[in-house]
């Protein structure tokens, strides 16, 4: 044994590593002490921005499905489609990829070599492409070409209903139609993640500070509508606008009894799925919701039914009618061809459409002349009964209210309401038209219109729509069946007027009624077009009670004769007999 | 060094010759500061390496949820692209321009028969 080693005592050596193990240990506890007590916020800052990762998971927008024999079918659904994008940089061949991509995507090979030469490093290429022409290009396995999903409404049914049911911009936001006004509701609401992840990005389950709220899905909606209803109606709709050498209107078909819109269409209309396409962005509007007009002579029927209603004149009324009433420094005249002056009854003020009829209905509302008391009394039938000059509360994007003059301020009010007896100087939309109309017809209740029959949420649990009622007694039981009986002779009566250009068989064994309505044009500047008129339309057909009410709007056609019997009335044949043949009207008992 | 044969060697330290004295010797092993911080050192670091192995054990399963839920959303949206296809394939137009359609003679609405 060396004696140097002899003399080193075991514990003095024990110490000495004991002490060098002490100083290393403490350069490690001050080191660990700096870096995690004092450099504490800074080194967790620096972990979490590189593992924290915060995702938001977008909700999936609901669906909406209408009927179509019986059954729901989907109307719009989601589907995943794709942005395909250049990154110019990564791009090895422009002209060669160009081609390529050309070979699937469609277009020309130059407009995508312009696009992929472009100074940006993305620039896209093409947007909704399917998922078959995405596998496709990822199967070129071509450098500087890339992806990204985008999930897009999808309409099997293409362009059926479209207004009605509006469109999703690239935001994702709901323009138009119930898109637009249920846009909350189909949206849903976003969840969110954050949780600590490693380097791929996977979500570590160790972490217990992880958050994960799952998004709340959009509902769906099931609409009133019937497919196959809305599908004839669009088809008749176009025949009889293009019969009538008209350029636009639309039509709508409520079940009185509840509200429930079973069609809505408007002509010309577009493809939502190629929304941005459009040129003309007036096609967007449902027109039915969101423009007023001038209803002309069908306003009558709700005319006289507020007369009977006050108690003003009765079933057996007669009075003179000289053809022509003057008030103020204006005249109120016929422009049918039969309405000069002669002894009327109430059920004439309808079969002949005497404008000079209507004006006498408003001047009894005040004690035999258009006064104060009259206007008063028929404004609050307008806006209190019939709810004009009030939106109607369906689910559709810029509903319009329509307006009535005020029975008290302005000038020239006394002619002002001569006119609203009979259409003029008041507007709505077709669909107030139709739903007053049924208010009327249907023994006195005003219905709120709705499209959305049942709500579903993501949950599985079902709202259902119940029928609202605006009002009831908005005219008597009486005066509604003297009104209907009256509009089932009007139509009986023009039966072959309004048949002279097609070949629609008489259904006796139904009720059916309405009542034509022409007028003119309103100038923005005043006055009106001597030119241009629109027809209306609007009645109801049925057995005992009427199952289906029709409002139909033809603006400006260039056919001879009056626009409501000549150009909307024809429509209104058509459809009454698609709603018999395909729709189970019951046959009248009695 | 235990501590008792340290306190038994500091007693014998004080005895005097022939003075009797009696040896305590302690029977009992009880361990010393030493070895109580290596023990408890050596229990730090297995109850660490548990740790760790339970904390790899958990996320290891994040890979196994990453890809459920990756199988998931694949499945989903082919469900969704087959329900995009069958609704183009029952919509109106399609069968309204079928060959089946096409075929199809339109009828004359008749009266309905009344009692």
């Amino acid at each position: 044994m060396n004696p140097s080693e002899k003399e080193i005592n075991p514990k003095l050596r024990i110490q000495t590593w004991f002490a060098f193990l002490v100083f290393i240990m403490s350069i490690f506890v001050v080191r660990l002490f700096y870096v995690q007590i004092i450099k504490h916020d800074y080194y967790q800052k620096a972990a979490l921005s590189d593992q924290l990762k915060q995702y938001e998971l977008p909700a999936e927008r609901g669906t909406i499905v209408a009927h179509s024999s019986g059954v729901l079918v989907p109307l719009v659904l989601n589907e995943s489609l794709f942005t395909v994008y250049a990154d110019p940089k990564f791009i090895v061949d422009v002209a060669q990829t160009s081609t390529k991509v050309s070979d699937i995507l469609g277009g020309k090979p130059e407009d995508l070599r312009k696009l992929m030469e472009k100074d940006t490093r993305y620039s896209i290429l093409a947007k909704k492409v399917s998922k078959e022409q995405k596998q496709k290009l990822e199967g070129l396995k071509l450098k500087g070409i890339g992806f990204r999903e985008t999930v897009q409404r999808t309409y099997p049914q293409g362009q059926l209903a479209s207004q009605l049911l509006g469109f999703v911009n690239d935001e994702g936001i709901g323009k138009y139609g119930i898109e637009q006004a249920l846009n909350e509701t189909l949206t849903g609401k976003p969840g969110k993640l954050k949780a600590i992840t490693d380097a791929q990005g996977v979500p570590l389950a160790s972490n217990q500070d992880n958050i994960l709220v799952s998004p709340k899905n959009g509902s769906q909606l099931a609409l009133t509508i019937d497919l196959g209803m809305q599908q004839q109606l669009e088809d008749i709709l176009k025949q009889g606008l293009e019969a009538a050498s008209s350029k636009s209107g639309g039509a709508v078909i409520i079940d009185p009894y509840s509200g429930a819109i079973k069609a809505m269409a408007n002509y010309p209309t577009y493809n939502p799925s190629d929304f941005s396409k459009v040129t003309d962005l007036s096609v967007f509007s449902n027109a039915i919701v969101s423009s007023p007009m001038e209803i002309g002579s069908t306003m009558k029927p709700l005319t006289l039914a507020a007369a009977l209603d006050q108690g003003v004149v009765n079933k057996d009324t007669t009075y003179f009618d000289p053809s022509v009433w003057v008030i103020g420094d204006s005249k109120v005249v016929n422009v049918e061809e039969d309405g000069g002056a002669a002894t009327r009854s109430m059920k004439d003020i309808l079969q002949l459409s005497l404008n000079t009829g209507a004006t006498w209905l408003v001047m009894q509302m005040g004690g035999g002349e258009i006064n104060e008391k009259a206007r008063i009394a028929w404004h609050n039938y307008l806006v209190d009964h019939y709810q004009y000059g009030k939106e109607t509360g369906i689910e559709q994007g810029y509903e319009a209210a329509g307006s009535v003059p005020s029975p008290t301020d302005g000038y020239g009010l006394n002619i002002k309401y001569a006119n609203t007896g009979f259409g003029q100087g008041i507007t709505a939309t077709p669909l107030q038209l139709g739903l007053a109309i049924s208010s009327v017809i249907n023994g006195g209740v005003y219905y709120r219109p709705y499209l959305i029959e049942k709500y579903t949420e993501p949950n599985g649990l079902n709202k259902d729509t119940k029928p609202v009622v605006v009002r009831n007694n908005v005219v008597k039981k009486e005066v509604s069946d003297t009104i209907r009986e009256y509009m089932i002779e009007t139509y009986t009566k023009n039966f072959r007027a309004y048949n002279s250009q097609s070949s629609n068989v008489p259904r006796p064994e139904f009720n059916i009624g309405g009542k034509t309505g022409t007028a003119q044009e309103a100038n923005p500047d005043g006055g009106y077009y001597t030119n241009i008129f629109n027809g209306t339309y609007v009645g109801f057909v049925g057995g005992d009670r009427p199952q289906y009410v029709i409002s139909i709007r033809v603006n400006d056609p260039k056919i001879p004769g009056y626009a409501g019997a000549k150009a909307a009335a024809p429509i209104f044949l058509k459809l009454t007999n698609m709603l018999i043949d395909s729709y189970g009207v019951t046959p009248k008992m009695h | 060094m235990t501590y008792s044969s340290t306190v038994s060697m500091n007693r014998k330290r004080f005895a005097r010759r022939n003075q009797n004295t009696t040896n305590f010797s302690s029977t009992s092993n009880v361990l010393g500061p030493v070895s109580n911080t290596i023990s408890l050192i050596i229990l730090a670091c297995l109850l660490g390496l548990l740790y760790l192995t339970q904390v790899t054990k958990t996320n290891a399963f994040s890979y196994k949820i990453n890809t459920l839920q990756k199988q998931q959303t694949e499945l989903k949206s082919q469900n969704s692209d087959l329900e995009v296809a069958s609704a183009r394939l029952q919509s109106l137009d399609r069968v309204k321009n079928s060959e089946v359609a096409k075929n199809l003679v339109s009828v004359a609405p008749v009266s309905t028969i009344q009692n």
